[in-house]
């Protein structure tokens, strides 16, 4: 497959997760790419897929989710076929992820010294307990922890929110990964804190020029942080371009509605709310998954489902009216 | 790099700079920390006290008791001396039996028996409760489906009944009244334990279930989704992540469970289908019962005794459930 720069490759991923109500559709032909060194953000509401596409990704999809179909190129390598014990030395090596909550994410029962070196010493043999905790304090420090030699004793309730968060982030970095997936990494943070976090992921990346896929909903964020953009409607793509051209000039409607939901300082204008809400994934819409919500319908969106298409250069989107808009 | 610190949080920490090295002073491991808490819980401390007290009688029973325990004929010594039925004295504190002991020493005896009781009765059934509900919580799927529609099996049933049968049928089917372990020497009372064995294997359903939900509680908590996102394995996330989660749990439910299998034991012999050949306190409650207008003491000490460790126990038991509810940090 194709090496060009890119470090992660998603080729049509479908996950679904077999429930007594049915089966969720929650991925259901989902293709991104994300070159070295770029930071890609995967944008869409609660229950479009970002989650578990990345999930996906990591082949950690918790069950009755499956992975059904697709492919997934890291570095040019496929990883859906590898074997669990492959997929065990990738993770954390060539991938690792940082979650949503910083207060259920690390273990209560044990010091962040013995979760964080126990993390090298099970992928690296070799290593003693001193280097590692060496390792560990060190990045600990890089994160902005002050006084890492005393505080890596303590344990994750003596910590703030935003200390944990730094915490997950080291752990994600422990084995210095070329990929890194963040997801909303800054929800469930203070104003404050989330704006720190935030300069920590921008001096991580810079320093150590890893891509990052960044797994939000917060359209600051991604104007923020981004340098391209792949949004989300229903565990399908909607629209995937590069980030200024999502803010200039959106050819989805789901994209356009986004964007006119977020507050802006600098303009009076009135915020329009989506209609409606996520679709049941069980029996998801006919056509466009979209079409219900969406003021541009006709009645192709009601039967056909748009495919995604290159519509400009590195520009693609899923939309029979694109041209419309 | 430049040293991206928060000055906010550097900010608080001066501000509350006191609190701080206070906690940094104090060890804050879970166990430290539960310590603390139940320290300051005055019906917990009580409690554990109470349990203290009936390992203490047990432990030194030969010393405390007057007299000494069936089979020694000794025992009845009372009987020769005159002094069956008699009501509490200085001479005999608990009173003595219609039929000549001394209820004191048979209650002091009786408790090692209650304790051999109740911690083989909880190894047993926390050996069986964890690898059940362990396997059922974790494995999910049709695994989790069958053992827990086992589990409701035997919580479905009233087990009471089918305890006493298979402990009557055991007890006919062994001839023998006891045997010593090879190597410690210690001689085991074999119906007792026959006893014992059959409550284990129809207590085990409650705490199963409920180690299969403290299970299912954690599997869901993102730390066991971030420790498989850096490649741990199964067995890591089994030993390191689940395990000491649910120990806490599992410490409450022993404490409980310790009380129940001594009621179970206590009602299985008061009703006549324990070991004839131990002195139990369920047994001496069977046994004085017929005479319970005459010599009342024989039926209240060692029923005191009973409730004394099944409340010890429950009392530490919440004292500890509280100590480890990790809602309720400091």
């Amino acid at each position: 497959m194709e090496n060009d720069g890119t470090i992660l490759s998603v080729r049509d991923l479908q996950t679904y997760f077999f429930t007594e109500a049915g089966v969720v559709r929650a991925v259901d032909g989902v293709s991104f790419e994300v070159k070295k060194g770029e930071t890609m953000g995967l944008v869409g509401e609660t229950g479009s897929g970002k989650t578990v596409a990345t999930y996906s990704v990591m082949r950690i999809v918790p069950r009755p989710g499956k992975i059904v179909g697709g492919l997934v190129y890291l570095d040019g390598d496929e990883i859906l076929r590898k074997s669990e014990d492959e997929m065990r030395r990738l993770r954390g090596r060539a991938m690792a992820m940082i979650f949503q909550d910083p207060n259920s994410s690390l273990n209560p029962v044990f010091s962040i010294e013995e979760q964080l070196t126990d993390v090298i010493l099970t992928h690296s043999g070799g290593t003693t307990k001193e280097k590692a905790k060496d390792t560990v304090v060190k990045l600990l420090g890089k994160v902005g922890m002050p006084e890492p030699e005393t505080r890596v004793r303590w344990y994750p309730h003596q910590f703030s929110g935003g200390m944990r968060q730094r915490i997950a982030i080291a752990r994600a970095l422990l084995l210095s990964p070329s990929l890194l997936f963040a997801d909303e990494p800054t929800t469930n943070l203070d104003v404050t804190i989330q704006a720190q976090v935030l300069e920590l992921l921008k001096s991580i990346r810079s320093e150590t020029g890893a891509s990052m896929v960044l797994i939000t909903h917060d359209m600051g964020l991604v104007a923020d942080l981004t340098e391209r953009v792949t949004v989300l409607y229903a565990g399908r793509v909607a629209e995937s371009t590069d980030t200024r051209t999502i803010f200039r000039k959106p050819l989805h409607p789901y994209t356009l509605a986004l964007l006119k939901a977020v507050p802006r300082v600098d303009e009076k204008v009135e915020l329009e709310p989506i209609p409606g809400n996520v679709p049941n994934l069980i029996y998801p819409p006919s056509g466009c998954r979209f079409h219900p919500r969406c003021k541009y319908a006709t009645d192709i969106c009601k039967e056909k489902v748009p495919p995604l298409e290159e519509v400009h250069e590195g520009h693609s989107t899923a939309c029979h009216h694109w041209s419309e808009l | 790099m430049a040293s991206p610190i928060p000055e906010v949080e550097q900010e608080i920490e001066a501000a509350t700079g006191e609190k701080v090295t206070s906690r940094k002073a104090r060890d804050a491991g879970q166990w430290s920390v539960a310590w603390r808490r139940f320290k300051r819980n005055k019906a917990a401390l009580f409690g554990l006290s109470m349990i203290a007290s009936v390992f203490f009688v047990a432990i030194f029973n030969n010393q405390l008791a007057p007299y000494p325990g069936r089979p020694n004929p000794d025992a009845f010594k009372p009987l020769y001396e005159g002094d069956a039925g008699e009501p509490p004295s200085w001479k005999h504190p608990f009173g003595t039996s219609t039929y000549g002991t001394d209820i004191l020493s048979e209650v002091v005896h009786g408790s090692v028996y209650t304790l051999y009781v109740s911690l083989l009765a909880t190894a047993i059934i926390m050996i069986l409760a964890i690898a059940i509900g362990v396997t059922a919580g974790y494995l999910g799927g049709g695994v989790d489906n069958v053992l827990m529609r086992t589990a409701e099996v035997f919580l479905v049933i009233p087990v009471l009944p089918l305890i006493l049968v298979f402990a009557r049928i055991f007890q006919i089917v062994f001839s023998q009244t006891s045997f010593t372990l090879p190597v410690i020497g210690i001689t085991v009372p074999i119906g007792l334990t026959i006893v014992v064995v059959i409550i284990s294997l129809f207590g085990w359903a409650g705490d199963a279930r409920a180690f299969r939900g403290e299970v299912l509680r954690i599997k869901e908590m993102e730390y066991v989704q971030a420790a498989k996102s850096i490649g741990a394995s199964p067995r890591r996330i089994m030993l390191h992540h689940i395990i000491p989660n649910i120990l806490s749990t599992v410490i409450v439910v022993v404490t409980l469970t310790m009380a129940t299998t001594i009621l179970t034991e206590a009602g299985v012999s008061f009703l006549g289908f324990g070991d004839p050949n131990t002195v139990t306190w369920g047994l001496l409650l069977n046994e004085n019962l017929n005479a319970l207008s005459v010599t009342w003491w024989a039926e209240v000490f060692p029923g005191l005794a009973v409730f004394w460790s099944v409340l010890g126990f429950n009392l530490l038991g919440d004292g500890l459930a509280d100590a480890l509810n990790p809602r309720l940090r400091e």
